[in-house]
């Protein structure tokens, strides 16, 4: 993967190459799993870097779409005049949708940028060939340990996000529009179920949103040219890349789970 | 190194932790895992000969108060009742002998469960006893079916004739919808059409030769079967003495009313206040 392939003219090859690029990626990153064990410190400081460092924005941002999905349901709802059922909707969308797609566009932006641009400057100052040199095999030290915190980070930070989603759908609907505290649980308790949305919606599909969002940042970054404007060129193709992919996915992995 | 590195190993300890804190939350708290939770409890069975859309799970009820849920739903081969094991909290188990059990459903177009109805006998049912006394669900359609003076049993329709009838409004009437008198079926619209002259709808009514005896002065009313059932058009017989021919038309006609309309009046003129219902426990 180092000698960069010449650059074919057409989009349409370009991109199946990189396609194709990135799916020969993932074999080799998941077959240096065994190999990356030797470095679990490094998958450790990995995960403190894109996991427990994403938190803040992660349970700011999962607030405000509780607080702000739980005020257009209650007005919307009241027209009918069901807005005793926006909690069970809060839960029902969040889960299901907007948890692990937010979670995961987030991701995509705070953590997956600034590994596609750590692992792009290494390219750069020559870091990589300097591991190469010294026997250091550079996708177990690198590029795996980055891809396995990103798949456990992603799951862990969508359940926060539902988490706080909910906590802020609460302090809208009933601290402030007065929907009963015990309509809110119960409505909510008696129609999500375990298996279809938590299981199969926040975890199974962030799960999968992480593998992906991981795969194209350490691609992207081992894939750049070595210079400050080809770094900054693959780090926004990570975010672009990154979303299209996750909605992508949404839409297939939803209609295969429902 | 070590410095640094057994600081970020706590802080990744502890996000694990709060990623695991937060899924225990959400399955626990936020799901119907909270609905599960039951204490001690003793099973019931029930018979019933009807049980519409009651589900395992679904839950029994008291006074409109959740004291356990339906256990298991058999069909016995052989026999035509349901067989339904109440799994009852071991709080409740002084359910007199002669309770009935019956099948609810929690509002218009809500879950069923089961409600039982205290009787008054001294002694009380046991555990893996059976509630002799049970009432099964009414469905929707049989009692607006009752309501509309509608549902009936679909006849074969042998020879027939045709007779014409306009109306302002057919609704959703179309083409092999059912002709009832008297809630029977007793033929068939064979078409529907717009006149472009006179702005209404034409419907051709082919009803069997054995009804040759419909007064000519009868109406035909389009009504709808059960509360989002299909429309059908009744036939009111009248009292001349003289039958409907072939190619005839009807001239008395009553236009589809519209659903909404009706349940618009209803809500209007019903008053607010008897509205109380013990058995629908979440609103």
């Amino acid at each position: 993967m180092n000698a960069r392939a010449p650059q074919p003219r057409n989009v349409l090859t370009q991109s199946l190459a990189q396609i194709g690029a990135c799916g020969l990626f993932l074999l080799t990153l998941l077959a240096a799993v065994p190999r990356s064990f030797r470095y679990l410190r490094e998958t450790i400081r990995q995960l403190w870097f894109v996991g427990a460092m994403s938190l803040t924005i992660i349970m700011v941002c999962g607030l405000f779409v509780g607080m702000v999905l739980m005020l257009q349901l209650y007005h919307v709802l009241s027209i009918f005049g069901g807005t005793s059922a926006s909690g069970m909707v809060v839960a029902l969308s969040v889960y299901r949708e907007l948890g692990p797609v937010v979670t995961a566009l987030l991701f995509a932006g705070r953590a997956g940028t600034a590994v596609t641009a750590e692992i792009g400057l290494m390219r750069a100052t020559d870091q990589i060939s300097a591991m190469e040199m010294m026997a250091v095999d550079p996708v177990a030290y690198v590029a795996t340990p980055r891809f396995l915190a990103g798949l456990i980070a992603m799951p862990l930070l969508s359940c926060v996000f539902c988490a706080m989603a909910i906590f802020g759908g609460h302090l809208v609907g009933v601290t402030w529009l007065g929907i009963d505290n015990g309509t809110f649980w119960s409505n909510m308790t008696a129609q999500v179920d375990v298996h279809t949305d938590i299981i199969n919606g926040v975890l199974l599909k962030s799960l999968a949103f992480g593998a992906v969002v991981s795969l194209i940042a350490v691609f992207q970054g081992f894939t750049t040219p070595p210079t400050s404007e080809g770094v900054a060129y693959a780090t926004t193709r990570t975010v672009v890349a990154s979303s299209i992919a996750i909605l992508a996915l949404d839409f297939v992995l939803t209609a295969f789970l429902m | 190194m070590s410095q640094p590195r057994s600081s970020y190993a706590v802080g990744t300890g502890l996000f694990i932790v709060l990623g695991f804190a937060a899924l225990a939350y959400l399955a626990t708290q936020t799901s119907s895992v909270a609905n599960v939770r039951q204490g001690d409890s003793y099973v019931v069975d029930a018979q019933f000969t009807n049980i519409g859309q009651l589900k395992e799970r679904a839950p029994v009820k008291v006074a409109g108060v959740r004291v356990g849920q339906v256990q298991s739903i058999t069909l016995q081969p052989g026999r035509d009742v349901a067989e339904v094991k109440l799994s009852i909290d071991k709080l409740y188990d002084r359910i007199p002998q002669d309770s009935v059990a019956t099948i609810f459903t929690s509002g218009l177009l809500g879950d069923q469960y089961v409600g039982i109805e205290y009787g008054s006998a001294k002694q009380v049912v046991a555990a893996g006893g059976t509630l002799a006394r049970t009432k099964s669900t009414q469905p929707l359609e049989e009692m607006l079916g009752k309501f509309f003076g509608a549902g009936g049993v679909v006849d074969n329709v042998g020879g027939s004739y045709a007779v014409k009838a306009s109306f302002t409004n057919v609704g959703t009437l179309s083409a092999g919808a059912p002709v009832k008198m008297a809630g029977v079926v007793i033929g068939s619209v064979q078409s529907v059409h717009a006149d472009p002259v006179k702005l209404n709808a034409d419907v051709v009514l082919s009803i069997d030769k054995r009804y040759d005896a419909i007064p000519d002065d009868s109406s035909a009313a389009v009504f709808t079967s059960g509360l989002i059932g299909s429309q059908y058009v009744a036939i009111q017989p009248g009292g001349s003495p003289d039958a409907l021919k072939d190619g005839d038309e009807m001239i008395l006609t009553q236009s589809a009313l519209q659903l909404e309309d009706l349940i618009g009046k209803f809500l209007v003129n019903g008053s607010p206040s008897d509205k109380k219902d013990a058995g629908n426990g979440n609103k």
